[in-house]
């Protein structure tokens, strides 16, 4: 059935970005599979009232992101950041110090980056989405995710080139 | 441009992206061709940037995920269609009751359109259906001027409301006029899919033909929202979440 196969093509499309995303989020696969799977579940569900079908991957990264927010159940309160110039010294970490790390360890220290900065973060990085896009996934203006991502990224600089340099002084011992 | 505002612009760089045609990014990639120490400085970020893109691209769904998604619908699909009987029963019911509704209503023009009641009808369906939340903040001010640059109504919070938990705001039309939503989470879990269940809507009063006289809330049942609805000043506000009129009260003065 024609439903069917829209279905099934929508998943072959978008179901590895998705678990990718998920993955940076939770760092977890059996939660990451979850949040993927319940993307799709919602979209069997709701997805025929989306009218552009230009935002249907755009709908699906905004679902598993609210799913994954729900779940945390978050109580705190996260504060709003305007655009406004990014710390300025930046330490540029060494590419081939980059290359030591496995993904495990990225993300780890991704999970130790403020948390309204972790998204937009990995979304960044998965390269699948424009500036607009992540900000229509994370329902804030564009300037406010340019520099949720200029922090977030000088923060997980920061932490990247500080796990760095204690991974050399304990291989130094 | 200043050497520190391009890296600040340059830290965003993504080869091959479409931000690499923002005027901004091109001022800045303009001026590292010409600076030799910004240059250095852009090759060893984009080369560290682009490992750390590689890795987080190694991250691969398990084996089987997709074909667990398929089999999943297939199986729900499955058991919605083993019902027919059901199915059957259920629209009979509901073209009974249509057929009742058409034969006992009475022929009668048209109802005012832009009435208390028909607002409350509309701004109940908009939060009991998936809606784009447009700014998702737990701080008031973006809110406010949010609304503002959208050219919607501003709003007052009463004290209880003030300390719930915001969630972030759109902007809705109804019959022509702005209807601010602002958005709220009364910290029960949320129905999936769903980012907040309190919701306050706010339209100028000259938006409606019979706007509440006074800031007294009228509570009405809309499907399974309780609705409260007052005046204050020039703004008709209108709070909805689910449940009866114990669950609404703790958010009004």
């Amino acid at each position: 059935m024609p439903h069917d196969v829209e279905f099934e093509s929508l998943v072959e499309r978008f179901y590895a970005p998705l678990y990718q995303f998920a993955f940076s989020l939770t760092r977890v696969e059996a939660d990451a599979c979850d949040l993927t799977q319940q993307t799709f579940t919602i979209w069997a569900k709701k997805g025929h009232q989306l009218r552009d079908a230009s935002k249907v991957k755009t709908w699906l990264f905004t679902t598993l992101h609210r799913e994954f927010l729900d779940s945390r159940r978050r109580q705190t309160r996260f504060p709003h950041f305007e655009l406004d110039a990014a710390e300025a010294e930046l330490p540029v970490v060494s590419p081939a110090a980059v290359s030591g790390l496995d993904i495990a360890q990225v993300l780890n220290t991704l999970a130790s980056v403020d948390e309204v900065f972790q998204a937009p973060v990995a979304l960044f990085y998965l390269q699948d989405c424009s500036y607009n896009e992540i900000a229509e996934i994370l329902g804030v203006p564009l300037g406010t995710v340019k520099s949720r991502l200029a922090r977030g990224i000088g923060q997980l600089q920061r932490l990247l080139a500080r796990d760095i340099a204690a991974n050399q002084r304990r291989s130094n011992l | 441009m200043t050497i520190t505002e391009a890296k600040t612009v340059l830290m965003l760089y993504r080869p091959g992206m479409a931000e690499a045609e923002d005027p901004q990014m091109a001022e800045a990639l303009a001026l590292a061709r010409k600076h030799p120490e910004l240059a250095g400085w852009l090759e060893a970020h984009g080369t560290a940037q682009e490992v750390l893109a590689a890795k987080f691209k190694t991250i691969a769904p398990p084996p089987g995920l997709k074909e667990q998604i398929i089999s999943e619908h297939e199986a729900s699909r499955r058991a919605v269609a083993k019902r027919p009987a059901l199915l059957v029963a259920a629209i009979a019911v509901l073209l009974l009751a249509g057929t009742t509704a058409i034969l006992w209503m009475p022929w009668q023009a048209r109802p005012p359109e832009k009435t208390l009641a028909l607002y409350r009808n509309d701004m109940a369906s908009i939060a009991l259906r998936v809606y784009a939340m447009e700014l998702m903040t737990n701080e008031p001010g973006p809110v406010h001027d949010y609304l503002t640059k959208s050219s919607a109504p501003d709003f007052t919070l009463s004290a209880p409301l003030q300390k719930a938990a915001l969630a972030g705001c759109a902007v809705e039309t109804w019959q022509g006029a702005k209807v601010s939503l602002v958005c709220f989470r009364t910290g029960k879990p949320l129905p999936p899919g769903a980012a907040s269940d309190l919701w306050l809507f706010v339209v100028d009063r000259a938006s409606l033909k019979d706007a509440p006289g006074t800031a007294a809330p009228e509570f009405a049942k809309i499907n399974k929202l309780i609705t409260a609805t007052w005046t204050q000043g020039d703004k008709v506000y209108l709070l909805g979440v689910e449940g009866d009129e114990p669950d609404i009260k703790p958010y009004l003065d």
